[in-house]
């Protein structure tokens, strides 16, 4: 199975002034350029936004390379919505979608190139501990955001393996034959997670629950029966 | 070293549009006290389903199965901490991005600061010879040394036991050396299955599965040679097997 980058690029180590912004802000980043998507109404200020967020991402050392890779997947999509909004909606209004798609694409990237993961796992399980009182895991929280952000890209390896395949197959303009396949990977491929994960003992409670009764997460079927979580 | 019973192990499975459940393993009684335990057999004769009894993955349908005292059905949290478990495709094992990330996510629960951890996660690896590895995605490594990844995430928590689901058989000629050497180098006791019948010579004791029994349980010299009369057992002469020809027309 071969993987891709795919929208979110992996940490970069660096020192730069981005790399050393609090994790807070670069949150606060993400979410702000997410909620400004929705205000902004001029496609200047949003390809404005746009420019500002690609030397934010320059100026962390990571590279044009690494920029163009991490939009690149989405350029189809966008050229399609773009042309489409144009039609319907006229180009400022198709541009402004656009851009700040993009906007948005480049600020999530900026937080995962200049954080390492560990402390973006820190951050989720920070902000998610006020949870707690109402039975929230803040270590589970985190683990499944980790999960997420890895099978994006293990899923677009799948769908292009699957695509080769039915190429060769002289079957690509089958839907059911790219589909199928990677719908059917996915779900083996999340198993074996779910399976890798119990045998770490990960997304369990800590050392500190060990007197509760052991359930949960072991194939119990019913009597007779060894049954699959 | 540490004791794996199984006491009587029976493992069923219900199947869609059987009335019957199928069994997957039956009467299962063994007592696992060597260093190198191996497992062979063919495809579906159940070696993986006895793997995955003793890390709790899979719970017996009847008997019991304990790891140094700990029933793996009452007390899983307890017997993971002590089993580590490495399966065949380090793909689906690796969670993190990076094999450093994923060996501090192993670290999570027991090294809560994180330089501390990190400092520990660099230890692992340079242990194995993988630092220079560390921080690059784990699909930019081959699988040689994702596999070797895989199996410093596991070993990061240092369990007492290593159980390995046929760990060389995604891997080149090289790797499974590499692979080879990195399990023969390790103080844990080690259950492996695995079809490569040379890294099957190299365990203290080997188990012939089959049809979900255990028809052999000896030496590994002795298991070895069961296992290929087993295999050659009611296969047609060379030659005999071969795809129906297609007749042309002109």
């Amino acid at each position: 199975m071969s993987g891709h980058g795919f929208l979110l690029v992996n940490y970069v180590p660096g020192t730069s002034l981005v790399h050393r912004v609090p994790l807070w802000l670069k949150f606060l980043l993400v979410v702000g350029c997410g909620m400004a998507s929705f205000l902004v109404v001029d496609w200047v200020v949003a390809a404005g936004a746009l420019a500002l967020m690609c030397l934010a991402f320059l100026a962390s050392g990571a590279g044009p390379a690494r920029l163009f890779r991490a939009v690149r997947p989405i350029l189809p999509v966008l050229a399609a919505i773009g042309l489409f909004q144009w039609w319907q909606l006229g180009g400022p209004v198709a541009a402004r979608i656009v851009l700040n798609v993009l906007v948005c694409v480049v600020a999530a990237s900026i937080l995962t190139a200049t954080t390492p993961m560990q402390r973006l796992l820190d951050g989720v399980v920070s902000l998610a501990v006020p949870f707690r009182r109402f039975g929230a895991d803040p270590e589970r929280f985190a683990l499944t955001i980790a999960i997420m952000l890895r099978s994006i890209p293990f899923i677009a390896g799948a769908y292009s393996d699957v695509r080769d395949s039915a190429r060769a197959r002289g079957l690509e303009r089958n839907p059911r034959a790219l589909v199928l396949p990677v719908f059917i990977t996915t779900v083996a491929y999340a198993r074996q997670t779910g399976d890798a994960l119990a045998a770490r003992g990960l997304g369990e409670p800590g050392p500190e629950d060990d007197n509760e009764e052991d359930e949960g997460t072991q194939d119990n079927g019913t009597p007779g029966d060894a049954g699959r979580r | 070293m540490g004791s794996i019973l199984l006491d009587g192990v029976n493992v069923r499975v219900a199947v869609d549009g059987h009335p019957e459940p199928k069994t997957l393993l039956d009467g299962i009684s063994l007592n696992l006290t060597e260093q190198r335990i191996g497992v062979i057999g063919a495809n579906g004769s159940g070696k993986s389903t006895l793997l995955r009894l003793l890390n709790g993955l899979v719970a017996p349908s009847h008997g019991t199965v304990t790891v140094d005292g700990d029933d793996t059905v009452r007390s899983v949290r307890a017997v993971r901490r002590k089993v580590g478990f490495v399966f065949t495709d380090p793909l689906s094992q690796l969670v993190m991005p990076t094999g450093r990330e994923d060996v501090e996510l192993s670290l999570r629960r027991s090294v809560r600061n994180p330089k501390e951890r990190r400092d520990a996660a660099t230890a692992i690896l340079n242990r194995f010879g993988l630092l220079a590895l560390a921080d690059q995605s784990i699909y930019e490594l081959s699988g040689g040394e994702r596999q070797l990844m895989a199996l410093a995430a596991v070993l990061a928590v240092e369990p007492s036991v290593l159980v390995l689901d046929e760990p060389s058989t995604l891997l080149d000629l090289r790797n499974r050396e590499l692979l080879r050497r990195t399990i023969a180098g390790l103080s844990q006791q080690i259950v492996m299955s695995t079809h490569d019948l040379e890294l099957a010579r190299d365990m203290d004791r080997v188990l012939v599965v089959e049809s979900g029994q255990v028809v052999f349980d000896g030496g590994a010299d002795a298991a070895v040679e069961h296992y290929r009369a087993l295999s050659a057992a009611g296969l047609p002469p060379v030659g005999a097997a071969s795809w129906p020809h297609t007749t042309e027309s002109a």
